[in-house]
C-alpha cells in the first residue's frame, strides 16, 4: 500500500500488508486477535450495507454456515506488517488493521481502520485507476 | 540349471532421490595375460620391496597355486574398507584375473566335491578354498563401491558367483550369497526378471533357505528389482512377503534387507499394502514401527522408509498425529549419524515431507530447520549428506511461510550463497533449488530481501553462464522469483549484467532454459516502469520476441506471451513496440490465438489482446481486426471459442478485451456496433448467469457499456 501526501515524510510511504479472505472456512468475521473483540468485529462489518443479509446470522453463531462463494463482495482483513520505504518516525501507525469490503461489480474497496489507540473508524476509499489508459490491463508474474 | 541374471533389462533404479547416473565405463582385458600389464597404475601401488600391487596382481595368475592362494588372500585383506585400493586394483586388471580363477576353480569340479573324510572338520579342499577366497574378493570388489560392482559384473563374474549358491559346504554358499549380496545392493546390478517363473521359483528358494547371506541376498534381489506393479503383486501372489515379514524378527542384515526389500514391494501400490496388511495394518505394520526404535540406527532409518513408503502409497495406516511425529523426531535424531546413514537420512526426510503442508508444520515444531541448519553448518560435511540436507530444507521451505521466515531468520543467505559456488554441480543444483522455495516469500520479495543482497546476486548472475544448463535451470528459477517487481531494488541485477545473461539465455538451445529465462524477463516486467521495458525490447528485438512465440515449446511460447504482455501493460509508449517492423510481435500473437491449442498459451495471448486494447484508437483498432479481419464475416472462429470455452479464465479474459474496446472512447460506440452486427453481443448476451461469479460480473460489466443495443 501506498500512502501519499504524508506530512511528515518526504516521500510516499509504502507497507507491506498481508490479508484475510473472510470465508467462513479459513477466517471467520470474527478477528480473534489484534485486540479486537466480536463487538467491535461486529461493530465494524455493520458499517459495510453489503454486510447486513450476514449480520443476524453472524451475531447468532458466528456465520459458520454461511457459503460465501457466489458473493460479489469479498470481506478482508488487512495486517500492515512492515514499512518498506520508511522508518517507523514517518507519523504513521500500522499497529491496528483494517476491516476490509472489495465490490467485485464497480471494482472498489472500502475499508475501516482498527486500533484501540487511534481515532475509530478512519476510512479507507479505493477505486480502480486507469492511470490514462481507456481499460483494465493485467500483468502478470509466477513464481517458480 | 540356474536361471538367467541377464540381460540388463532396464536402467538402474534408485530409491532415493534420482540423479543422473554417471556411468563410469571401465575397460578391461578380459583375458588372462602376464604380459599385460597396464601403464597406468598409480605410482603408490608400485612402490614397496615386493613390488607392491601390480606385483601382487602378477601373482594372481601364477602358475603356483599357491603363490596364487596367497595373492588371492592378500587382495582381498588390503581391499577392505578401502575404496581407493579398489580402484586401484580394478585399475590393475586384478578384477578379472580373480574372476578367472573362480571360473577355472569351478570347471574343475573338485570344488564341488565334499571335503575327504579325513580333512580337518570345517576345513575346505583346496579348490573350495580358492573358490572362497576368489568369491570373497570379488564381493570386497563389489562392497558400497560402484565402480566395483561394474568391474565385477564386466568381468562376467555374476553366473559364477550364483553357480556357488548349489555348493554342498555352507562356507562356499555363504561367501557366494554374501558377494551376490553386495552386487545387488548396488543400482547398477543387472534387474532380476522376477516375473519369469524359474527366476521367480529360484528367488523363493532363496528366501526359504537356511543362512542369513543367503535370504538377505533374495531380499536385496527384491529391493533391488522389484518394480513394476505387475511385480509387486507377484511377490504378493507367491508368499514372498510374509516371508519377509518373518524375518523382521531375525538377523539385523535380515531385518535391514526385508525392509528395503517390503519398500519395493509396496511402493506407490496402494492395493499391495491393503491387501496384505489388512484394514488396521496389524502385525506386518506393527512389525515395522517397531523397528523404528531398534538399537541399530540403519535399521531405524530403513523402518521409517517402509513407513514412509506405506504413507505416500495409502493414508490407511500413518494417519495420527502420533506417527507422524515419531517418523519426524527419529529421522531428526537420526541426522546426527556421522556415517552413510546420516548421508542418507536428509533424502528419507524429504521423502517424508514432500508437498505436505501438515509434516511441514509438524517438522517446523520439532526444530527440523535448526537441525539442518547445524548439519549445513559443519566442516567437511560430505558432498551426498549436503545435498540432502540442502533439498530437505528445499521441501520444508516449499509451501509455508512460517517456514521460509524461519530458515530466513537463521541469517542462511551466506552459507546458501557460498554453496552456489560449490565445485560439485548437484550442491550448486541443491542451493539453487533451496533458495528458489525460499524466495517464495513475497513478504520477503517486497522487502527487497534478495535483490539487496550484492553477493547473491552476483553468485546467481554468475550461473546463468555456468557449463552445465541444469544448473543454468535451477538458477533461473532463483532468478525469477527475485525479480519481480513489487519493490525497485532491480538495479543491482541490472548493473551486473544481469539482464543481458537473460536476453543470451532466451536464445538457448536448450527448450527449459529459453522459457527459465523468459519467465525470469516476465516477472522482472511485472508492474515495471517504461525504462525497464525500453532496454527489454532494445536487448531482444521484436524479431527474436516474435521467434519465441513461435518457438515449438509450449513453454517457451506461453512466456514469451506472458512477457509481451507484462511489456504492453503500461504507458501508449509501451504498446506501441508491438507493431515495429510490421507488427512482426503483433502477427506472432494472432497466430498463436488462432492455432494453439494449450490454454495456457491462449490465455496468455488474449490478455495481451486486452491490455493492447487499453491504448489510443490506433491499438484498440488493431485488436479489433485481428478479432474481425473480414466485415460481415463474423468474428474470428478462435475468438467465439473462447467466449464459449470450458475455462472460465479465457471467457473471463475475452470479456475483458471487449469491455476495454467498448470503453467510452471516439470509436467506441463504432466497435460496439460491429459487435452487435457480428453477433458477438448476442453470444454475451447468452452469459449473463454464467456459472463463474467473475464471468458473471464482467459480462454484465459490458452489457451495461453496450446497452444501447438489445435488452439484457
Amino acid at each position: 500500500m501506498e500512502a501519499l501526501n504524508v506530512p511528515m515524510a518526504d516521500t510516499p510511504v509504502v507497507t507491506f500488508w498481508e490479508g484475510e479472505i473472510v470465508d467462513i472456512k479459513n477466517y471467520t468475521f470474527f478477528t480473534g486477535k489484534w485486540e479486537a473483540m466480536p463487538d467491535d468485529d461486529i461493530k465494524h462489518w455493520t458499517k459495510f450495507p453489503s454486510f447486513a443479509p450476514f449480520q443476524s446470522q453472524v451475531q447468532a453463531d458466528g456465520g459458520k454456515s454461511l457459503d460465501l462463494s457466489n458473493y460479489p463482495f469479498i470481506f478482508m482483513r488487512w495486517k500492515e506488517q512492515y514499512f518498506v520505504n520508511v522508518g517507523t518516525d514517518c507519523g504513521l501507525t500500522i499497529a491496528g488493521f483494517y476491516y476490509v469490503c472489495f465490490s467485485c461489480a464497480d471494482v472498489t474497496i472500502n475499508g475501516f481502520y482498527y486500533d484501540p489507540n487511534s481515532s475509530p473508524f478512519q476510512k479507507l476509499e479505493l477505486k480502480s485507476a486507469n492511470e490514462g489508459k481507456t481499460g483494465f490491463s493485467f500483468s502478470s508474474y509466477e513464481l517458480q | 540349471p540356474f536361471p538367467s541374471l541377464f540381460p540388463f533389462s532396464s536402467p538402474p533404479y534408485k530409491s532415493f532421490r534420482r540423479r543422473r547416473i554417471r556411468f563410469h565405463a571401465i575397460l578391461l582385458p578380459l583375458s588372462i595375460d602376464t604380459t599385460d600389464m597396464p601403464t597406468t597404475a598409480s605410482a603408490s601401488f608400485t612402490s614397496g620391496a615386493d613390488g607392491g600391487p601390480t606385483s601382487l596382481v602378477a601373482r594372481l595368475s601364477s602358475g603356483d597355486p599357491d603363490v596364487k592362494l596367497r595373492a588371492l588372500r592378500e587382495v582381498k585383506n588390503q581391499i577392505i574398507g578401502s575404496k581407493t585400493k579398489k580402484l586401484g586394483y580394478i585399475k590393475l586388471g586384478a578384477v578379472p584375473r580373480v574372476a578367472s580363477i573362480l571360473s577355472a576353480a569351478i570347471a574343475d569340479g573338485d570344488c564341488f566335491q565334499p571335503a575327504p573324510a579325513a580333512s580337518p572338520r570345517g576345513m575346505l579342499g583346496y579348490s573350495s578354498n580358492v573358490v572362497v577366497q576368489s568369491a570373497a574378493a570379488l564381493g570386497s570388489f563389489a562392497c558400497g563401491f560402484d565402480e566395483g560392482v561394474q568391474a565385477v559384473l564386466a568381468a562376467g563374474a555374476l553366473p559364477l558367483l550364483v553357480r556357488l549358491l548349489d555348493h554342498p559346504d555352507d562356507k562356499v554358499v555363504d561367501v557366494g550369497a554374501r558377494s551376490l549380496k553386495m552386487i545387488y545392493q548396488s543400482e547398477f546390478a543387472p534387474k532380476y526378471e522376477i516375473l519369469e517363473r524359474k527366476s521367480l521359483e529360484f528367488l523363493v528358494s532363496l528366501l526359504n533357505r537356511e543362512g542369513e547371506n543367503v535370504t538377505e541376498l533374495g531380499a536385496s534381489i527384491i529391493a533391488h528389482s522389484c518394480r513394476t506393479v505387475e511385480e509387486q503383486k507377484t511377490m504378493l501372489e507367491a508368499g514372498v512377503l510374509k516371508r519377509l515379514v518373518s524375518f523382521l524378527d531375525g538377523s539385523v542384515g535380515q531385518r535391514d534387507a526385508s525392509l528395503g526389500s517390503l519398500a519395493a514391494a509396496f511402493r506407490n501400490n496402494a492395493e499391495v499394502i491393503t491387501e496384505f496388511m489388512g484394514p488396521h495394518g496389524g502385525k506386518p505394520f506393527n512389525a515395522i514401527f517397531r523397528l523404528t526404535v531398534d538399537s541399530n540406527p540403519k535399521t531405524r532409518l530403513l523402518a521409517c522408509q517402509c513407513l514412509i513408503v506405506i504413507r505416500n502409497a495409502t493414508d490407511c495406516y500413518v494417519q495420527e498425529l502420533g506417527f507422524k511425529r515419531k517418523l519426524v523426531t527419529t529421522l531428526l535424531e537420526l541426522l546426527d549419524d556421522p556415517g552413510q546413514v546420516g548421508d542418507e537420512c536428509p533424502f528419507v526426510l524429504s521423502s517424508l515431507v514432500e508437498g505436505k503442508e501438515d509434516l511441514h508444520k509438524i517438522a517446523l515444531e520439532a526444530d527440523a530447520m535448526v537441525k539442518l541448519r547445524n548439519c549445513m553448518d559443519k566442516e567437511n560435511v560430505n558432498p551426498r549428506r549436503l545435498r540432502g540436507v540442502l533439498l530437505a530444507l528445499a521441501d520444508l521451505c516449499s509451501k509455508l511461510e512460517s517456514c521460509r521466515s524461519t530458515f530466513l531468520s537463521m541469517k542462511v543467505l551466506k552459507p546458501l550463497t557460498g554453496f552456489l559456488n560449490h565445485k560439485e554441480e548437484d550442491i550448486r543444483i541443491a542451493a539453487c533449488t533451496c533458495l528458489k522455495n525460499v524466495t517464495r516469500s513475497v513478504k520477503n520479495l517486497c522487502a527487497g530481501y534478495f535483490m539487496k543482497n550484492e553477493a547473491l546476486v552476483n553468485a546467481l548472475i554468475l550461473l546463468l553462464t555456468d557449463a552445465s544448463e541444469e544448473v543454468q535451470v535451477a538458477a533461473l528459477g532463483v532468478v525469477s522469483n527475485i525479480v519481480v517487481d513489487f519493490t525497485t531494488h532491480k538495479s543491482m541485477f541490472v548493473a551486473h549484467e544481469g539482464m543481458q545473461q537473460l536476453f543470451c539465455l532466451s536464445k538457448s538451445m536448450v527448450p527449459a532454459v529459453r522459457s527459465n529465462a523468459l519467465r525470469a524477463l516476465r516477472n522482472m516486467t511485472f508492474l515495471a516502469d517504461d525504462k525497464c521495458k525500453e532496454a527489454i525490447y532494445l536487448g531482444m528485438t521484436p524479431s527474436l520476441i516474435a521467434n519465441l512465440i513461435r518457438d515449438d515449446e509450449l513453454s517457451v511460447k506461453e512466456q514469451a506471451l506472458a512477457l509481451v504482455r507484462n511489456l504492453v501493460d503500461g504507458s501508449v509508449g509501451s504498446i506501441e513496440q508491438v507493431f515495429a517492423d510490421d507488427s512482426i510481435i503483433l502477427d506472432a500473437v494472432g497466430s498463436q490465438l488462432q492455432c494453439c491449442p494449450n490454454a495456457e498459451v491462449l490465455l496468455q495471448g488474449i490478455y495481451v489482446l486486452g491490455n493492447i486494447a487499453c491504448g489510443n484508437e490506433i491499438h484498440k483498432e488493431a485488436v479489433t481486426c485481428l478479432l474481425f479481419p473480414l466485415a460481415g464475416r463474423g468474428p474470428e472462429p478462435f475468438f467465439v471459442n473462447f467466449l464459449l470455452s470450458s475455462d472460465s479464465r479465457l471467457r473471463l479474459a475475452t470479456i475483458w478485451v471487449l469491455i476495454n474496446l467498448t470503453l467510452p472512447s471516439p470509436g467506441a460506440l463504432k466497435r460496439q456496433e460491429r459487435l452487435q452486427n457480428e453477433g458477438v453481443l448476442s453470444i454475451v448476451r447468452s452469459m449473463v448467469n454464467d456459472p463463474c461469479l467473475d464471468v458473471k460480473i464482467r459480462v454484465r460489466t459490458l452489457l451495461t457499456q453496450t446497452e444501447h443495443f438489445g435488452d439484457f
